[in-house]
């Protein structure tokens, strides 16, 4: 019962943990695999922006297999500390998964270690994750693009990470988003971030809301993927936000009006 | 030298008396249900008293650190397994007890080769409806539960009495202040178990602000995220020290 010492292990490390038990997360590169017909599922627009207060999360809730549309209610920002949350698009079996795999990684390191585990080190978490799925990636089965949004309560200050499907990780100092229709709206962040009533870091929490949820409602109006918001069957984007305080979720009671006020013609 | 039952028995009886006097001095950690959750707390010359286990489970621990440690380490590892591989809603205390630490406790005690663990433990968690669990552990396994609050210490007199006067008091209607004056109250009249020569235990409450660490911690039903444990504050810690002082 009691755990041995091995100077290779990394102190309160959750994948050595459930290696240990018998799980695998890497699967092999095989190049004479093919999808066989396998549809998965996948489509998404999910973004975020630094704005006054810390950083906006938000994506549509769509989650497609080829041309079907699958479900309409699918999160794709999950919490994965008090102060993390991840914005998924891509296979969500797969992103689900990491999500869970790092959930109990940070939460295991800081219990185990009694100190909470440096942003550094949070974000090699995922690069690591992402690294170990390029066997499933490049056979077509689960490609995942995630932003990774967290607040270092060290350093007092938040931040957005994009990586790409091998783990590599940009910091992002204004905005970013990802999922097939993040084209649409990359281009019109840009252009609010430099051209518009002010920069997006600048922007009240109030203006932030206002503008994520009509950047997801413009990339569902171009991507078939994503899903426009639907106040008559209770369906809204998820918006999410970071602060010095956490993270904390807009209720559908608060987007219920915000997507009314928001999505009135000027 | 073991193979006959009266030399076992003997040599597990050697044991008890060898734990219980190691643990003498082990100063009490108490818990107990407030108005919105559950207050753990207790005062020690070094941190490593209360503990977060998980979302909504917390330790205390009285006895060698090191053995304190290798247990808490166990039912980290066994309540993050369980709830990556089920659900946090399955990684429940009576679980962890019953089927994990107890029976390997057990094991250990009455392998007389083995060192014993030198420990007694407090394990409190919220459950999903909001109602508080209470458990204490032995060094043997043994666990008993309690429905408004329990403590460990080294003195089995010094738990006893407290035990008694946490179920006379009504906790579960106090706001988190006056449960955790209450407590320092109980912790206080603890004092006085102790012998009048031994320097290094505190006389009263005063002196174990200035010479010790008071450790506490809420599992707060109000939170609505995942993890609901909180240590309390520098703030709220300087502020039970002006009312009870």
């Amino acid at each position: 019962m009691s755990p041995q010492f091995d100077p290779n292990i990394s102190p309160g490390d959750f994948f050595w943990l459930l290696e240990k038990s018998g799980y695998r997360w890497n699967a092999q590169i095989n190049s004479s695999d093919k999808q066989n017909g396998i549809t998965v599922t996948h489509g998404t627009t999910v973004l975020a922006f630094h704005f006054k207060g810390g950083v906006i999360v938000a994506g549509d809730r769509r989650a497609t297999a080829g041309n079907s549309i699958m479900y309409e209610r699918c999160d794709k920002v999950i919490p994965i500390d008090d102060y993390t949350l991840m914005a998924i698009a891509g296979v969500p079996a797969t992103a689900f998964e990491m999500a869970r795999v790092l959930t109990h990684n940070f939460e295991y390191y800081r219990r185990s270690q009694m100190q909470v585990m440096s942003v550094e080190g949070k974000i090699r978490a995922l690069s690591k994750l992402l690294k170990e799925n390029v066997g499933m990636a490049v056979q077509g089965l689960g490609v995942v693009s995630p932003i990774f949004a967290t607040y270092d309560i060290r350093s007092k200050k938040a931040a957005i990470h994009f990586y790409d499907m091998l783990g590599a990780d940009f910091k992002i100092s204004t905005h970013t988003a990802t999922g097939s229709g993040s084209p649409t709206i990359r281009g019109i962040l840009e252009h609010e971030d430099l051209w518009g009533e002010s920069p997006l870091l600048e922007r009240s929490e109030s203006d932030a809301i206002t503008l994520a949820i009509r950047l997801l409602q413009t990339a569902a109006q171009f991507d078939s993927a994503t899903g426009k918001a639907r106040p008559e069957d209770n369906i809204y984007p998820t918006v999410a936000l970071i602060t010095e305080t956490g993270y904390r979720f807009l209720n559908d009671q608060d987007l219920s009006s915000l997507c009314k006020t928001s999505l009135r013609r000027g | 030298m073991f193979e006959e039952p009266y030399r076992w028995m003997e040599a597990v009886s050697t044991r008890h008396n060898y734990v219980q006097e190691k643990l003498k001095m082990g100063q009490p950690v108490l818990s107990v249900p407030y108005d919105d959750g559950v207050l753990v707390m207790g005062f020690s010359p070094q941190q490593g008293k209360v503990f977060e286990v998980y979302d909504r489970i917390a330790l205390g621990g009285v006895g060698h650190p090191a053995d304190v440690e290798r247990l808490r380490m166990t039912l980290l590892d066994m309540a993050h397994l369980e709830g990556f591989n089920r659900s946090a809603q399955d990684v429940t205390l009576a679980r962890l007890l019953q089927f994990g630490i107890a029976p390997a406790l057990k094991q250990n005690f009455e392998e007389i080769q083995r060192a014993p663990y030198i420990i007694r433990l407090l394990l409190v968690e919220l459950d999903g409806a909001g109602h508080p669990n209470f458990f204490r552990v032995n060094y043997d396994g043994h666990w008993e539960t309690f429905k408004s609050g329990t403590v460990i210490a080294g003195n089995e007199k010094v738990m006893d009495d407290i035990q008694n006067k946490i179920q006379d008091t009504p906790f579960a209607t106090f706001k988190l202040d006056k449960a955790l004056e209450e407590t320092c109250r109980l912790w206080n009249e603890s004092r006085k178990e102790y012998e009048d020569d031994d320097k290094t235990i505190p006389k009263n409450l005063n002196q174990a602000f200035d010479r010790w660490h008071l450790e506490a911690a809420v599992l707060s039903g109000k939170v609505e995220r995942r993890a609901i444990y909180r240590a309390l504050t520098e703030e709220e810690i300087g502020k039970l020290k002006s009312s009870v002082s």
